[in-house]
């Protein structure tokens, strides 16, 4: 893409690119915090946070390890359900029940990240999607644990007494901040993990496999742990939607999850910090105004995809980089 | 100490299929040498590269690295020990700096499983990745993206990922093929100058460029060990002079 | 439960898994020559079925559809390759399959916009329909047909590839240009009717499936969810492959849905994670396409 024609932008976006960039975790968070007043309502503003960090936590495997995973619904699922179980089921509070459903999305991560990573290439996407599928027949099965098809219900968090400090879940406001008190340290710990020696691994890897095998690193171990680390932030992400709906439906699972976090992410600009965020935001927002004129909004974000996929895959956020930063 | 054998191939054979492309060549790489293996084309010479490299497992004999037998271990374990290689084809972090290509190189030693502390507080791997690149000269080109670099400065830039792990021994692929001649002598003087500190394997097909600045040379034909010696030794031989005579003709 | 009780499980197991083994072989042959793995094949397999429907309600003639409904599904394989995956190639891998998910979404809308959302009916011709003694009992006419058909759809491409020179393409699973210009074929022209035959045969296994499991929107998934698991059973891109674990993962779903019926839809991912854990090429991996 030339831009010879267009004007370029001057050296003060470029410093404002990067001055952002250093400052990506207070950045990101200072747009989360103002979100609520833009978007049209507050649920919808707690979906961008929620689906924003599952894309986080897939962009980790995608974009900056390399390697295209289909089956990322187990992971939220598992959160969303270990979480979801936890409280209705045997009534524990929602801080610990976060945990527990994060715990349970990484134990399953080491699980199928473990048979996963056995297999390389396009039979990666293709064998993690079996896999949560195989989940998904699992939980849908097992009602009694899980209320099988329709749903788990009951997901109640309420009230929560913190340091003589009474937080409801139930008023929007409340609630949105909360979350996002979750997701601003995820994004913190994401961060850090990105920016350290590792992290740079996991780039070496997704560019190179075979020459990062030759300056020492175990390429198998980096991919396991890549897609641990991957499973507990989609995990957690999925326990705050289990907080956030106080029902947790059988299709969180379903691969059309998996898909959609695939798409929010290479809408927005895989392998970008805040690329997740904003295909997360794009998509919730396009689902909600086309459902208001049609049923059939998968065509239209179908359709939106491809042309991505074929014109513009860098994402949204790659291309304004792109064109920030020639 | 000068003169050991430092990495020894034992009656090392290796098949694929049906396919012998090496057969019980047993060669010992001796400490602080510039040691060239030569061979015309499909005399085995990047079986057994790949082989001592670990990239390779055997079919037969053992792989041992100063005493220890190293045969069959995992890959990432020969850079470990202190084993580094170039790659015949050029083998680079496409899509990352030239400074960060050698520092992901260098943490490999140093910071593997560091998940937590920013790489920008790791100065030292940043320093030795820099020293690295002025010793390959490379020391202009370090904010590029390693894609945009000509192939001999993609070249250089391998070996100063090779360099990285402070290896023992240091194996170079047909480091200069490809070439212009003008690279090619660029990295000719490199090679003479990091062999003058290290112990060097060469794999090569071009003779005369090894004539010149090999202490030993190992000729293999037909996936075994047709001779060895010094160069002077080599250019004697009337084996080798057939072979390449040979292969002149055709 | 006697000996002949079984052997007609298995027979059931073998129809099963005749849809299952065309729904596979077209993806298999699609990867194993362009390397792209199609996503939308559960969908195109979802059209099958409804223009199996619509032709059939034009004619009246069950054969007919037959005819049409590959060659129409086929049709659309050589517009997507042409026109959406083509410049994609020598983008990288996962290119190919990301476009293709997208366009498994469109698929489904439309045929919720053209057919509606509610399932359809759709029955085995009368000819087909009624059941035969095959020596250990009586076995449904139409799901004999579907092993006769398949088998004889198998021999057929078999054929194709072993004696045609786009056979010879085929099998070499050429990658090298300079190859096929010496074979003097054009090589975009090859991978553009084998994705046409790919995507046919999942339209194809479609409309066979229609009579066992009635028609729907959603058709599509199991089934992408069925091919997708038996390619990595048998090994990516392996005819051989896919025709094994094909069959193999027929009979392990009708063994399971008399034994163990809550198991039946994971028997499949069973045999799947063994064969990870065991043999992560796949029963038949890098033993070449027809090895």
């Amino acid at each position: 893409m030339t831009a010879g024609h267009l004007v370029l932008p001057g050296t003060r976006g470029r410093r404002l690119v990067d001055a952002i960039a250093r400052h990506r975790v207070a950045a990101a968070v200072a747009g989360l915090l103002v979100l609520p007043w833009v978007m049209p309502y507050q649920a919808l503003a707690v979906n961008v946070l929620v689906y924003g960090l599952y894309a986080v936590g897939f962009n980790l495997l995608y974009g900056y390890t390399g390697l295209l995973s289909f089956g990322h619904a187990a992971f939220f699922g598992a959160g969303a359900y270990g979480c979801g179980i936890a409280i209705s089921r045997f009534g524990v509070p929602w801080p610990p029940a976060l945990i527990i459903g994060t715990a349970f999305a990484g134990a399953l991560g080491a699980v199928i990240g473990g048979l996963a990573i056995r297999t390389r290439g396009i039979y990666f996407a293709m064998v993690t999607l079996a896999l949560a599928q195989c989940v998904y027949a699992i939980f849908y099965q097992w009602v009694s644990l899980t209320g099988g098809e329709n749903g788990l219900r009951g997901v109640n968090a309420g009230r929560l007494l913190l340091f003589g400090w009474q937080l409801d879940l139930i008023d929007p406001t409340t609630k949105y901040y909360v979350v996002l008190v979750f997701v601003a340290l995820a994004l913190w710990l994401v961060s850090r993990v990105l920016d350290s020696p590792f992290g740079a691994v996991l780039e070496a890897v997704r560019e190179n496999e075979t020459r990062a095998r030759a300056c020492g690193y175990d390429v198998r171990a980096t991919k396991f742990l890549s897609f641990v680390l991957s499973a507990l932030v989609c995990g957690l992400a999925g326990s705050l939607m289990a907080i956030h709906l106080s029902v947790v439906p059988i299709d969180t699972l379903n691969y059309t999850t998996s898909g959609l976090v695939v798409m929010m992410t290479l809408l927005g600009g895989m392998g970008t910090f805040f690329g997740p965020f904003i295909g997360a935001g794009f998509f919730v927002v396009v689902e909600d105004v086309t459902t208001l004129y049609t049923d059939h909004w998968q065509l239209v974000v179908g359709t939106i995809f491809m042309v991505f996929v074929l014109f513009f895959p860098r994402g949204i956020w790659g291309v304004i980089l792109q064109w920030l930063r020639p | 100490m000068t003169g050991e054998v430092i990495l020894a191939a034992e009656h090392v054979g290796k098949r694929f299929g049906r396919f012998v492309a090496l057969n019980d060549v047993s060669i010992g790489f001796r400490r602080g040498r510039l040691t060239s293996v030569i061979g015309p084309n499909g005399a085995g010479k990047t079986t057994f590269f790949n082989i001592v490299s670990g990239a390779l497992a055997p079919s037969e004999g053992r792989i041992r690295f100063d005493g220890n037998d190293i045969t069959g271990l995992a890959q990432h374990h020969f850079a470990r020990l202190g084993i580094a290689k170039s790659f015949q084809i050029t083998n680079v972090f496409p899509w990352l700096t030239v400074l960060e290509n050698v520092r992901v190189a260098v943490q490999a030693l140093h910071a593997r499983f560091d998940i937590w502390r920013p790489r920008a507080r790791h100065r030292d791997l940043t320093e030795r990745a820099a020293h690295l690149l002025d010793l390959v000269g490379l020391h202009g080109q370090r904010e590029r993206q390693a894609a945009n670099l000509a192939h001999g400065e993609q070249r250089s830039l391998e070996i100063a990922m090779a360099l990285a792990c402070e290896p023992k021994l240091l194996l170079l692929d047909e480091p200069t093929a490809g070439m212009s001649p003008e690279e090619t002598k660029s990295m000719v003087a490199l090679i003479l100058r990091l062999a003058a500190k290290r112990t060097v394997v060469l794999v090569e097909h071009k003779m005369k460029l090894v004539m010149g600045i090999s202490d030993h040379i190992v000729v293999l034909h037909h996936g075994e060990l047709l001779a060895q010696g010094s160069p002077d030794e080599i250019r004697a031989n009337p084996e080798v002079r057939l072979v390449y005579l040979g292969q002149a003709a055709a | 439960m006697s000996p002949n009780f079984l052997l007609l499980q298995a027979f059931t197991g073998f129809a099963l898994g005749a849809i299952y083994v065309l729904l596979a072989v077209g993806l298999a042959l699609v990867f194993g020559l362009l390397t792209v793995i199609n996503f939308a094949h559960g969908a195109m397999f979802a059209v099958g079925a409804y223009i199996g429907i619509f032709v059939f309600g034009l004619t009246g003639n069950f054969w007919i559809s037959l005819v049409i409904v590959p060659l129409a599904v086929g049709g659309i394989g050589l517009v997507v390759e042409r026109v959406l995956v083509r410049p994609l190639y020598g983008r990288g891998i996962d290119y190919p399959l990301l476009l293709t998910f997208g366009l498994s979404y469109v698929l489904l809308d439309l045929i919720r916009i053209l057919w509606g959302k509610q399932g359809l009916p759709f029955d085995a011709p009368d000819a087909l329909s009624g059941a035969v003694d095959i020596g250990i009992g009586y076995f449904p006419l139409y799901r004999l047909f579907l092993i006769a058909l398949t088998a004889a759809l198998l021999v057929g491409l078999w054929l194709f590839i072993d004696k045609t020179s786009y056979g010879l393409v085929i099998r070499a699973g050429a990658r090298d240009p300079e190859i096929v210009r010496v074979l003097g074929i054009d090589i975009a022209r090859v991978w553009l009717m084998v994705f046409g035959i790919g995507t046919g045969l999942a339209g194809l296994a479609g409309m066979l499936a229609a009579p066992l499991q009635g028609v729907f929107p959603e058709m599509g998934t199991p089934a992408l969810m069925v091919a997708f698991v038996i390619t990595v059973i048998g090994g990516m891109g392996s005819l051989v492959g896919a025709v094994v674990a094909g069959l193999l993962v027929g009979l392990a779903e009708s063994f399971t849905a008399i034994f163990a019926p809550q198991f039946s839809q994971l028997s499949m991912y069973v045999i799947m994670v063994l064969v990870l854990l065991l043999r992560p090429q796949g029963l038949f991996g890098r033993a070449g396409l027809l090895g």
